[in-house]
């Protein structure tokens, strides 16, 4: 008898908890969206810090020509092309300085752009 | 004491250019074997600097292909996409003429001594310095292109010449 009342309790409350999990796991996760702004010879911002773990997108924003970032050391990049917008989704897996390129050849001061990410834990 | 020597020599040469041009103009004439190999050896030996330092671009696939891809960036325009002049209409109309850089005069350098070259160009020939309009990692692996040139003509001439 006690069996009987006892086990649709404790699955309503497991229903009840699953719930809760599913809710907050994709609030969790959603990665950290940061806006970059691309244009003849530098990154808007420059620096960034991020967690080592954390998912997150670079929304990057070309003000002008056709522009691109790249990490090496990390293996990604993307390309916007000129006026538009493109999104760099990934989490960083190691700590440390990145440095990140223009990967689209803009000018006489390409060479110069940077986008460094300060990856801690 | 060569330096002493090197400052007449610039001296002189600078001094004696205006006497020079009143003589002979301002054309400039294709420069004959002896002039060629003296620069050359002057160039080895003297002028370009940067001589031990080593490639840090790793070399396989990967490292050859950026370096592809950063030479198109604009060497492309004097040195054609192979870099051996293909399809460049004045590569052998400059004075000096612009070189093979699959030739043993180019090829000769160092890594280092090339990617100085890059950095900061050969006056007063026709190549410019590029440090700042390429980062050092395009230059880098520019270097490793150059030391893994494709065939001469097996990449077609450049698009800026075929309109």
């Amino acid at each position: 008898m006690k069996l009987t009342i006892a086990l649709p309790t404790i699955l309503a409350a497991g229903m009840v908890v699953a719930q809760f999990v599913v809710v907050a796991t994709p609030a969790q996760l959603a990665p950290r969206r940061i806006e970059v702004t691309a244009k003849r010879f530098e990154f808007i911002p420059n620096e960034i810090t991020l967690k080592k773990g954390e998912p997150v997108v670079l929304v990057l924003k070309s003000a002008d020509v056709a522009h691109g970032i790249r990490f090496k050391e990390l293996g990604i990049q993307t390309k916007v092309n000129k006026g538009q917008t493109s999104e760099l989704a990934f989490t960083p897996d190691k700590t440390g300085i990145f440095i990140g390129h223009c990967a689209v050849f803009c000018g006489s001061g390409h060479g110069q752009m940077i986008l460094t990410l300060h990856v801690v834990e | 004491m060569p330096r002493t020597v090197l400052s007449i020599l610039v001296l002189f040469i600078v001094g004696s250019s205006p006497l020079a041009i009143v003589v002979v103009g301002c054309k400039a004439d294709p420069p004959g074997k002896a002039e060629t190999a003296v620069m050359n050896w002057t160039k080895h030996k003297i002028f370009v600097h940067n001589k031990s330092q080593k490639n840090p671009v790793i070399d396989n696939a990967e490292g050859i292909a950026d370096g592809k891809v950063a030479f198109s960036h604009y060497c492309v325009a004097c040195h054609g996409l192979d870099g051996q002049n293909t399809g460049v209409p004045f590569a052998d109309r400059m004075s000096p003429p612009v070189p093979s850089l699959a030739g043993k005069e180019v090829q000769s350098y160092t890594d280092g001594q090339l990617k100085w070259i890059i950095d900061y160009g050969i006056l007063p020939s026709g190549m410019p310095g590029s440090k700042g309009i390429l980062s050092d990692d395009e230059i880098w692996s520019i270097v490793l292109y150059l030391r893994h040139l494709p065939q001469a003509g097996s990449l077609g001439e450049p698009e800026m010449y075929s309109h």
